[in-house]
């Protein structure tokens, strides 16, 4: 069980995840809104894992996963993303990503995810 | 479709579904102002939210128009399509009808009773080119890794990955796994090519072969291969690695064994702790099932003897364990192994961090606040009423307790005030659309700048406030603005300028609603008012130009010609003084023919809580809000005129009308303090019998069973439970 925190530019989407992440036994240790919000909490909180939306103001997910792994180049992200985005996951991952879920949010497919990112 | 459990999702839903919705509205009115990178970011972000969050909640129909409309944002945001006005149109029909559907969604619907598939044609009509649906991300087009041929004494291994058949990105899943496995070596070359998964062709069946050089062993690669949707993975060793032994291992579980599978998986992991296994023969993914008779075998290469290997191997329910050492490592035995396996990394240490871990804001129902605040007011007036008791029986250290909670009771106040203030804005980011619409249907042509949105007011004042703007906002478009050719041909520019501002000023909030349009003809005006009966001839000719101006507040006036269908539709100016003046708020206009108009509004930031003056009148007693009070005098009888049906007092040099609220309260005889109030420059006095004292107070609103009552704004209640009425100064001047 880890230590997540939570990025995405939508409470409704914070909250959603937040209760299947919960529900997995993992706890929230964080929000974030923005990109520049994640980097700085991520500095902050060291969290284990980082779910990370792609389309989001100020500093997009990508940035935003840049700048992590430039701090902490262990950091296990997962990117929250859509069916459609598949160029932006590939340049996330490229970036070093460790995983995606894709929306509407599946809580299996979730849990699932995030078990195996934080294994690996 | 929706489930109980999104239910608790609704409102929030539905909250920010609203400020998506706005923010969209809003950058679609700038971008029709021209281009503007900035709002198109903003609108695809919005778009792209709504629809993640519509098909998060399972309501299809939103989501289905969402995506159109985000696909002809993309365009817009790739300069693939064109801004027209046309477009805006449909732009703005797409969003009136999701700003529908979230109402629907938000009285418990799930939208589908809405009717999307001629917007959704005409959205894909508009010229979005198809199968173009990516984000427009920079191409990737360095090489993910540098396949330079492994010359290196490293072993080299084939790793042949499945993605599962479900995954919505197989090449992605393929992508993270090679990913994976560069950390662990040098990746020789994969098959399909890299730049097949990562180009946009949907090619990729799912099964990728992987060449990579490493020394981690096959366990660690298979570890980092496998992950989330991977079906399954395979490794075959290359060449050989001189250093370690290998040994065959014969596991037996008891056949009595109640979970076979798990036996042998506890069997297995103790001997991957000392070394690594190369193959296992059933495969791994069938033994962890429990698919074998009683017997496995595996090869493992490790450091260790074969009598440790022996031990660690026999858990619980292990029959026995046979170690056969080999000469030489075979090649070519795959090791299948489960997705779902377990992992064997270690996991970084854990830092245990406090701070920083709550939530910094959350969302309370509005009602639940409005509880609240009823409930501050009745401790005010309980705090009143504690008061008076200890000191009527001269308690001191009652007094002493009741100061404390004087004190929190204050605070609490001071602090449930700042709670409700939200900024304008709130009704402000619908103005833009109020003035584009408008501004369409007369022809006309307008530009509309807004500034101070963040100054913030009471959420009970912004309520009472939106209606009266739209109000003003409309009428200073239809009315105010003329028509292009009209203005071009007064010397104007044909755009017309309609200037909206907010700022705090001291106890006040300033909203002012300025055009640079025709203006108010006073001449007009007064014809008008002529006209409509609401005074003669004469008394017009000596109205000043400030009265004749303040004629339009009049019950029933209008100067329109004509009713259009946006403005006007029989409500008149008085309708908003009437709003303004039941917020405690002033409205102002000033007017320059050929120039234009301002309308200033003077609203108090919050209306709960007033200090008041409590007076006393044949008995009885009266609060009048301190805010209007100018001053207190005694009264000299002798100073009482009578000017035509008013009753008139000579105050130093100035007369002012008084008022003796007999009609209200009934005759005193022992009138002797002038109050003397002011509103909206004109002073007035009311005569009163003496000056009890001043307080803060709790107005709470009539009953509307009672209905409006002129001069009272309503009634409060004193420490010692004395209802007491508020007057309203306003309409008593």
């Amino acid at each position: 069980m880890g230590r997540i925190l939570i990025v995405d530019d939508t409470m409704f989407m914070r909250t959603l995840l937040k209760n299947i992440l919960f529900s997995g036994g993992h706890e929230i240790v964080g929000e974030a809104a923005d990109g520049t919000e994640a980097v700085a909490k991520y500095q902050d909180l060291k969290p284990d894992l980082v779910t990370m939306d792609v389309v989001m103001p100020k500093m997009n997910g990508i940035e935003a996963l840049k700048e992590i792994k430039k701090m902490d180049p262990g950091a296990r992200v997962v990117m929250c993303t859509a069916v459609g985005q598949e160029q932006m996951v590939k340049l996330a991952i490229k970036s070093g990503a460790r995983g995606y879920v894709v929306k509407p949010f599946q809580a299996p497919k979730v849990l699932d995810e995030v078990k195996n990112v934080l294994a690996s | 479709m929706v489930e109980s459990e999104f239910e608790q999702y609704r409102g929030l839903f539905v909250a920010e579904s609203r400020e998506n919705h706005e923010v969209i509205v809003r950058n679609i009115l700038i971008l029709e102002g021209g281009d503007d990178p900035g709002a198109i970011d903003e609108i695809f972000r919005a778009a792209h939210t709504l629809k993640g969050a519509s098909a998060s909640m399972g309501f299809d129909t939103m989501e289905h128009l969402c995506h159109a409309m985000e696909d002809v944002f993309q365009a817009i945001r790739n300069r693939e399509v064109e801004v027209t006005q046309e477009l805006m149109d449909l732009l703005l029909r797409t969003v009136d009808l999701i700003e529908e559907m979230i109402d629907e969604i938000e009285e418990g619907g799930d939208s589908s009773s809405a009717d999307v598939d001629e917007l959704v044609d005409a959205l894909k009509a508009s010229g979005i080119p198809t199968g173009k649906k990516e984000d427009p991300s920079p191409q990737i087009q360095e090489i993910l890794f540098s396949a330079s041929a492994g010359e290196s004494e490293l072993p080299r291994y084939r790793i042949r990955i499945v993605v599962d058949d479900a995954s919505q990105m197989k090449d992605v899943r393929a992508l993270i796994a090679i990913g994976n496995l560069e950390q662990f070596g040098t990746i020789i070359r994969t098959h399909p090519p890299l730049a097949d998964l990562e180009g946009d062709a949907d090619t990729f069946d799912g099964t990728i072969i992987i060449e990579i050089e490493s020394d981690a062993g096959g366990e660690a690669l298979i570890s980092a291969a496998e992950g989330s949707e991977i079906t399954s993975v395979t490794i075959e060793e290359e060449g050989e690695d001189p250093d370690l032994p290998v040994y065959r291992i014969l596991i037996s579980v008891d056949e009595e064994s109640a979970m076979r599978g798990l036996r042998a998986c506890i069997a297995i992991e103790r001997l991957e702790e000392m070394g690594t296994i190369i193959s296992s023969d059933p495969p791994r993914e069938a033994i962890e099932d429990g698919n074998f008779d009683s017997v496995f075998h595996l090869k493992i290469k490790t450091g260790s003897e074969p009598d440790a290997l022996r031990r660690a191997a026999l858990v619980p329910e292990i029959r026995s364990v046979e170690v056969i050492p080999e000469d030489a490592a075979t090649p070519g035995t795959p090791v299948k192994k489960n997705a779902t396996g377990p992992a064997l990394d270690e996991k970084a240490p854990k830092k245990t961090e406090t701070k920083n871990r709550e939530i910094k804001n959350l969302r309370v129902d509005i009602q639940q606040l409005d509880r609240m605040m009823n409930l501050i007011e009745d401790l005010v007036i309980n705090r009143g009423r504690l008061k008076q008791i200890a000191e009527k029986n001269r308690m001191k250290e009652m007094e002493e307790a009741i100061g404390m909670i004087d004190r929190s009771v204050s605070d609490l106040q001071i602090l449930m005030m700042d709670i409700r203030m939200i900024p304008l804005n709130h009704i402000f980011n619908r103005l833009p659309r109020v003035v584009r619409d408008t501004a369409h249907y007369d022809g006309k042509e307008v530009e509309f700048v807004m500034y101070g949105g963040e100054t913030e007011l009471d959420r009970s004042v912004m309520d009472g406030l939106n209606d009266p703007l739209l109000h003003l906002i409309r009428n200073a478009v239809n009315h105010g603005i003329e028509h292009p050719e009209k203005r071009v041909a007064a010397g104007k520019p044909a755009k017309g300028l309609v200037h909206l501002s907010a700022r705090r000023d001291r106890d006040n909030v300033i909203i002012e609603l300025r055009d640079d349009g025709a203006g108010i003809n006073v001449e007009k005006v007064k014809a008008k008012a002529i006209e409509k009966g609401i005074l003669t001839q004469d008394q017009a000719e000596q109205l000043t130009k400030e009265e004749a101006i303040n004629l339009l507040f009049h019950a029933g006036f209008s100067t329109a010609d004509a009713i259009t269908d946006i403005s006007g539709r029989g409500v008149g100016l008085d309708v908003v003084k009437g709003a303004i003046e039941s917020l405690k708020g002033t409205i102002r206009v000033t007017s320059h023919e050929g120039k234009g108009s301002t309308f200033e509004l003077l609203l108090p930031p919050t209306m709960a809580i007033v200090e008041v003056m409590i007076v006393r009148l044949n008995n009885r007693r009266i609060a009048i809000p301190i805010s209007a009070i100018v001053e207190v005098a005694s009264m000299k009888r002798e100073n009482i005129h009578r000017i035509g049906t008013q009753e008139s007092i000579l105050l130093r040099d100035e007369v002012l009308p008084l008022h003796m609220l007999e009609d209200m309260f009934g005759f005193s005889e022992e009138t002797e303090i002038l109050v003397v109030v002011q509103y909206d420059n004109k002073k007035s006095c009311i005569a009163v019998d003496l000056v009890e004292g001043q307080q803060e107070v709790v107005v709470k609103p009539l009953s509307s069973i009672i209905g409006v009552t002129r001069g009272i704004s309503g009634i409060t209640i004193l420490g010692d439970g004395y209802v007491v009425p508020v007057l309203d100064v306003n309409t008593m001047v």
